[in-house]
């Protein structure tokens, strides 16, 4: 089961025919490094970077225009803004409250999320990021220095062991492996299959086990993919709601409500309390925002 | 630590870092607070603030230390001009006719920051002969500028 047809059927089935993809480069403005919104944005139009606010986001600009690349100007070397796709700066902002917080970041690399994470915190409290892969920690690293983090401490390690580090954390972002979407990969329908998208959400369930137990009771868990496939999305939300002791919480952001009938299965109610965010400006996205619940 | 102090005052900055602070991974030194330590194990990657590498005798300064040493007032500068901005983060050397401005010692061997005119830290060189609009060719050698990660993204990529 796979191929470009099985899956245009697939999505078909859950009510969005692709139409109109331009994906649109995006960025988004480090206050840290960049305290003065408007004065970075008028270096980097004074540079030959056109940059538009994106109106879902609050530091996000799209880049309109770019005589040069947005990868190679002093305002980037400086951690000044870090390049982010438009939707994958959603799930960060979605926590309350980060300031002064210990937050697990659990597939941190390569670490956009983990520079929004210590910007929002103001370099307070405690980042933990853990990657599993030894080779993708070095973009990580390198990825703090130039955005001047200071308040992580970055472990090689799979999430599902975090119990070993005996933290209880206030705030937890999965920004989960996923199978990743055709929309930003061309060879996508050639390389994936169903078979790969069931491995890849069983791997995403236990990683979420293993993050509630790691979450005080008054935390929040933010799970996020770029996978349009329900198995990963939806359907895991609707399996944590039912096995772990989390609750959907309501989120305000861009993107549609998550599905609650997915091939004629129904799912829990709250799973509505997502967002899915189909192909467009922006790549697929899905985020879900967990809190625990009361012991029964 | 010594490593570090020594390293700062080749601009003529002093440093003093806390030695209970400073956690060493490998070759690698990082600067921890009091609310960090606590969660930095023997098995960690990285932690806090980098401040840069050891290797064959030889202190590299992570960019967060020479910003440190620049916040320090006294700390050897030159300020250049936006020409000359992109040639330096690309690893050239500077011109003394690209200098505006030149703060603290201009001595030839010793170390200077390379900041543009918004007080941001692009790099750091070494003074070659007094710096100065009037002198003509090379007044700062390259040593180490912002472009590097630009470049270690190219490596890992
Ligand atoms: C979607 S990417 C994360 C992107 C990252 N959060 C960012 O914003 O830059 C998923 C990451 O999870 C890592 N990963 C895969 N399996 C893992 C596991 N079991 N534990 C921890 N990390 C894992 C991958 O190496 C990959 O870097």
């Amino acid at each position: 089961m796979s191929g470009k047809e099985f899956f245009l059927h697939r999505y078909e089935k859950l009510g969005w025919k692709p139409s109109d993809i331009k994906l649109k480069q995006a960025i988004r403005i480090n206050p840290t490094n960049a305290p003065n919104l408007e004065e970075t944005v008028e270096r980097l139009q004074s540079r030959g970077i056109k940059l538009e606010k994106i109106s879902f986001l609050e530091k996000g600009y799209w880049v309109s225009k770019a005589k040069l690349s947005a990868g190679a100007t002093t305002e980037y070397l400086l951690g000044m803004y870090s390049i982010q796709e438009a939707a994958a700066q959603i799930p960060v902002s979605l926590f309350t409250d980060l300031e002064g917080k210990v937050v697990l970041d659990a597939c941190a690399a390569p670490g956009g999320k983990t520079v929004q994470l210590a910007d929002l915190m103001h370099n307070s409290g405690v980042i933990i990021a853990l990657d599993v892969e030894k080779s993708k920690l070095i973009a990580l690293a390198n990825h703090l220095e130039r955005c001047h983090v200071k308040n992580t401490v970055v472990y090689q390690m799979d999430a599902r062991h975090v119990a070993e580090l005996g933290i209880k954390f206030g705030r937890i972002l999965l920004d989960v492996p996923c199978s990743g979407n055709f929309a930003a990969d061309s060879s996508w329908f050639a390389r994936r299959s169903l078979k790969d998208i069931e491995a890849n959400a069983a791997l995403q369930r236990e990683i979420l086990a293993k993050a509630a137990v790691s979450l005080r009771d008054d935390g929040e868990i933010v799970y996020a993919t770029c996978s349009l496939e329900p198995e990963e999305n939806e359907m895991n939300v609707d399996w944590a709601v039912r096995n772990l002791r989390l609750q959907v919480e309501e989120i305000e952001c861009y993107g549609e409500k998550g599905l609650t009938e997915i091939f004629g299965q129904k799912l829990h109610r709250s799973v509505e309390n997502c967002r899915r965010i189909w192909p467009g400006q922006t790549q697929g996205f899905f985020v879900c925002k967990f809190r625990k619940r009361d012991e029964p | 630590m010594k490593t570090i102090a020594d390293f700062a005052r080749q601009f003529d900055a002093k440093l003093m870092l806390r030695r209970d602070l400073v956690v060493k991974k490998n070759n690698r030194y990082f600067l921890v607070d009091e609310k960090l330590k606590p969660f930095v194990s023997n098995n960690f990657y990285f932690a806090g603030t980098y401040l840069g590498k050891v290797k064959k005798n030889k202190f590299f300064p992570s960019f967060e230390l020479l910003r440190m040493i620049a916040e320090k007032g006294k700390a050897n500068k030159i300020t250049i001009n936006d020409r000359t901005e992109w040639l330096f983060i690309c690893g050239r050397d500077v011109f003394g006719k690209s200098i505006v401005k030149v703060e603290g010692s201009a001595k030839k061997g010793a170390h200077t920051l390379v900041m543009n005119r918004y007080s941001d830290c692009l790099g750091f060189g070494k003074i070659l002969r007094e710096p100065s609009r009037e002198v003509a060719g090379v007044a700062v050698k390259n040593v180490s500028d912002i472009g590097d990660f630009l470049r270690r993204e190219r490596k890992n990529s």
